[in-house]
């Protein structure tokens, strides 16, 4: 079943006169596909849990709505949404038996009595406790107990999933266990399955797409590996990834990023282009911890404090004056040899490395590709290219499209001429030039659909995300 | 017998001497005695040597401390010391045995003592007379009869303790579903607890009272009124005409069995409300949640999940509530008077031995008492084996 959240917004009055209300969840939008995986990922207090029970109607929301495939389902009470919800603690009732437990769910449908043995018997199996079923809950372990709920979860068939923080309550080993066992059991019933974490690393290793929120927002949405490659904010890059991401403070000038006097990247986008839009500005610079590489000529000198031999590879513990933590750990080969010297230089893979602004904490994303661009007649056209339709009369124009405006397709109206071209099988980035181009390279990502690499590409531009401005006062058009 | 006759019996010695002749009583023990022996025998054991075998020195341990050794004056010391528990628990031992294990004991041999009189102490012999007479109700001063106080006490404590617990549990659950002025409906359900019984009885016996004589009526109290506006006939539900069966020489005054159970429920309700109020407060309200998200209907989350989540305090309450309902004495004294009705036909248990006791009767007293308390221990033992299977999955 397809999820869609649209808006939905939770406040909770304040307890106290005239204290605040708080805003456990705002404006969040969300569409999950059928079938789907998802993690809501965030530290304690950010609505993540809110947002699960107003998904399992415990909780109704402030305003928003939510939509099961096409039902609005808003104020639908519990029990009519079809939800099979599994409780942080359980809840597992104390004084029935696991059997019995497992069957609650279907005495309130009134099932008859041999079906319902047999689909608890099937749920049961599912989750493996069918030997257990004559136990109550508390002769059995903390993962027994999980599988248990989630067999009740399961047994009604439910069109959606949820799981509130499932992992919690077990043991680090029990826990690496169960959540292979949840994503077996939801790849099994291709059940829509939506579920609570704090546990970044428990998100990143089962979720098909993440939500990372952070106190009732919405922080980015993803998937695992893209939301922890590219960082929406330094919240998220923070968020994301133990040993956590090293942060440092530095600056732009010259189109060139300094930490301290070393620059460490000709560009504030890691690779590419130099660009000089961001010049004179303070910023945060995030370092994954394996985006080191030992390098005598390397472009950031670290003083060496202890060195972590973890047998796979080995952390280099270290400080800088301008790295915003206590330490700055560097994680790399074991078999890499090291000097035993007091200081040690570092070569930084370019996409490891993260820029965010450093008064709004928010990621230096490229500008938009600028061209030079004509109104004729209604039309917005690029050399001979029309790319979008508009109400201004003919015109010179400059014509701002964000990299992420971009659609690849064979019918586009828009060629551009590849320069280089990376993809991971979900999103590919393309490097190309055009004539017409005024910030020189154009940086094209795509996502859905992907092109094979050829020499020239066409692309359609996505309606209502064409910017025009003044050629002059080069303000924007309305 | 001469002086002559015990001589012989003295000097001649008679091996196969018949065995003295005792009353039921003395032989009932010397026959508790021998099988007591017989048990000992049957294990190979004689009495002594079991006996022996408990004070008997453990086998060295051969694995025990044998480093220096405390001087003999020092052990003394610490020994004291560790047993100075003792001393603090002295005075409540001490009280309770005045008060509560001699008067225990006294009860069970004096309720043995036939034609026991309480000023000299005199009595004609041991035996079962007591228990005889008090069952036959043939006690020969015109007191209450005993199987009438026992059954009025079994009825009224079997209807009106699950009843009440029942109620409290109802009123309980909607207390607790409640959000708004909880705490002030809390304050109302809890002032009975709060008032003498023998006053809220007497208040309560005039809502039933019919005041006035046969010619002249002042009033058919309040109950009756309002009875009357549906067309039934006033009852006098407390007086001397109030109705009952007659079953052999056993009556049942139902109509006060009617007001003395809504008097025992109402009584009955807050301290019930107050610990099952309290044990729902407690339950953890994901249970709830997980009901209602499978799709619970009320009255399936109170049966299924209230109900046994809380199964240990209702235990507690129908354990204590029994117990209380077989010792109940001042409620009816303070509905029905003194007498308890006409001539004890509403006398309870605890009415009977209070009756004897005024009457001087201590026997009679003695083994009413000690039939109580066997009674309430057997209920008590079936009680806990009932509710012992629901209450232990904690």
């Amino acid at each position: 079943m397809r999820i869609s959240i649209q808006h939905l917004t939770k406040i909770f009055p304040s307890r106290s006169r005239g204290g605040k209300a708080v805003h456990a969840v705002e404006d969040m939008n969300i569409e999950i596909p059928s079938g789907e995986l998802v993690g809501l990922l965030g530290p304690s207090g950010c609505g993540k849990s809110t947002t699960l029970f107003m998904l399992s109607g415990l909780e109704s929301p402030t305003s928003g709505k939510i939509l099961f495939d096409d039902q609005d389902v808003t104020t639908l009470a519990a029990e009519k949404r079809g939800v099979g919800l599994v409780f942080q603690n359980y809840a597992l009732y104390p004084h029935m038996t696991v059997e019995q437990n497992i069957r609650f769910p279907l005495d309130n449908m009134r099932i008859k009595k041999e079906e319902g043995n047999a689909r608890a018997l099937d749920a049961a199996r599912l989750v493996q406790i069918e030997d257990l079923m004559t136990r109550k809950p508390n002769e059995l372990s903390g993962g027994q107990q999980q599988r248990v709920a989630i067999a009740r979860a399961l047994v009604k068939m439910p069109n959606v999933l949820l799981l509130d923080e499932p992992l919690s309550n077990l043991d680090a080993r029990l826990r690496l266990q169960t959540r292979e066992e949840i994503k077996r059991i939801q790849r099994t019933t291709g059940i829509t399955t939506v579920f609570v974490t704090h546990d970044q690393e428990e998100a990143m290793s089962i979720c098909d797409t993440m939500v990372v929120m952070k106190l009732g927002i919405v922080q980015q949405i993803g998937a695992p590996q893209h939301i922890y490659d590219d960082p929406n904010n330094l919240f998220v890059a923070n968020f994301l990834g133990t040993p956590p991401i090293n942060i440092f403070k530095g600056r732009i000038e010259g189109g060139k990023v300094y930490i301290g006097d070393e620059v460490v990247s000709e560009s504030p986008f890691g690779q590419g282009a130099p660009c000089t839009a961001f010049d004179d500005r303070e910023i945060y610079i995030g370092i994954r911890p394996e985006g080191f590489i030992y390098d005598e000529n390397g472009c950031l000198t670290l003083k060496v404090d202890h060195i972590e031999v973890m047998g796979r590879d080995k952390s280099v513990v270290s400080v800088h004056e301008s790295s915003t933590k206590p330490t700055v750990r560097c994680i790399i080969d074991s078999d890499v040899l090291l000097p035993d010297a007091e200081n040690l230089k570092f070569r930084i893979k370019p996409n490891k490395m993260v820029f965010f602004d450093g008064v709004t904490e928010e990621r230096l994303r490229e500008p938009l590709n600028v061209f030079k661009g004509t109104v004729e007649g209604g039309k917005v056209m690029i050399g001979q290219e029309a790319v979008a339709e508009t109400s201004l009369e003919d015109r010179e124009v400059f014509v701002g499209i964000g990299s992420d405006s971009f659609v690849w397709s064979e019918e586009g109206a828009f060629t551009l001429k590849t320069d280089s071209y990376e993809s991971d099988g979900k999103t590919a980035t393309v490097r190309a030039s055009h004539e017409a181009s005024v910030t020189g390279t154009v940086r094209c990502t795509l996502q859905g659909k992907l092109p094979q690499e050829t020499e020239e590409l066409k692309f359609a531009v996505k309606a209502g995300s064409v910017l025009l401005f003044d050629t002059t006062t080069k303000e924007r058009l309305a | 017998m001469t002086e002559n006759d015990k001589d012989i019996i003295e000097t001649e010695p008679q091996p196969e001497a018949p065995k003295k002749k005792h009353n039921r009583f003395v032989q009932y023990f010397i026959n508790l005695g021998a099988r007591i022996k017989g048990w000992f025998v049957d294990k190979f054991l004689t009495v002594k040597d079991f006996f022996s075998g408990l004070f008997r020195k453990k086998p060295k341990d051969e694995f025990a401390y044998d480093g220096p050794q405390l001087s003999k004056g020092e052990k003394f010391r610490r020994g004291l010391k560790a047993q100075s528990g003792w001393l603090f628990v002295a005075p409540a031992l001490i009280l309770m045995a005045v008060f509560t294990f001699y008067p225990i004991v006294a009860a069970f041999v004096n309720s043995f003592k036939q034609g026991y009189s309480s000023t000299t102490g005199a009595f004609n012999g041991w035996g079962f007379d007591n228990f005889v007479r008090v069952l036959k109700g043939d006690t020969g001063t015109g007191g209450a009869n005993f199987v009438q106080c026992l059954v009025n006490t079994l009825i009224l404590t079997f209807i009106s303790v699950p009843l009440s617990t029942l109620l409290a549990l109802l009123i309980s659950v909607g207390l607790n579903s409640i959000k708004r002025v909880q705490k002030a409906y809390q304050t109302i359900l809890f002032l009975p607890y709060l008032t003498n019984a023998l006053a809220m009885g007497a208040v309560f016996a005039t809502f039933f009272k019919i005041i006035g004589t046969k010619s002249y009526t002042e009033t058919v109290g309040m109950v009756n009124i309002v009875l009357g506006w549906f067309g039934i006939d006033p009852v006098d539900w407390v007086g001397a005409t109030s109705p009952h069966w007659q079953i052999g020489s056993l009556s049942i005054p139902w109509a006060k069995y009617i007001v003395a159970t809504i008097y025992e429920v109402w009584s009955g309700l807050p301290f019930k409300i107050l610990i099952l109020f309290s044990a729902m407060q407690s339950i953890n309200k994901q249970y709830y949640d997980a009901a209602k998200v499978d799709g619970a209907s009320r009255w399936t989350v109170l049966w299924k999940i209230t109900a046994p989540m809380i199964m240990p305090q209702i235990s507690y309450l129908l354990v204590t509530g029994i117990m209380g309902g077989m010792k109940q004495y001042s409620a009816i004294v303070g509905l029905f008077g003194e007498t308890m009705g006409q001539a004890y036909d509403m006398g309870t248990m605890v009415g009977y031995l209070y009756n004897y006791i005024e009457l001087g009767q201590m026997g009679y007293a003695f083994a009413g008492s000690l039939m109580l308390f066997v009674i309430i221990m057997i209920i008590t033992f079936i009680n806990n084996k009932v509710t012992k299977k629901r209450t232990t999955y904690r």
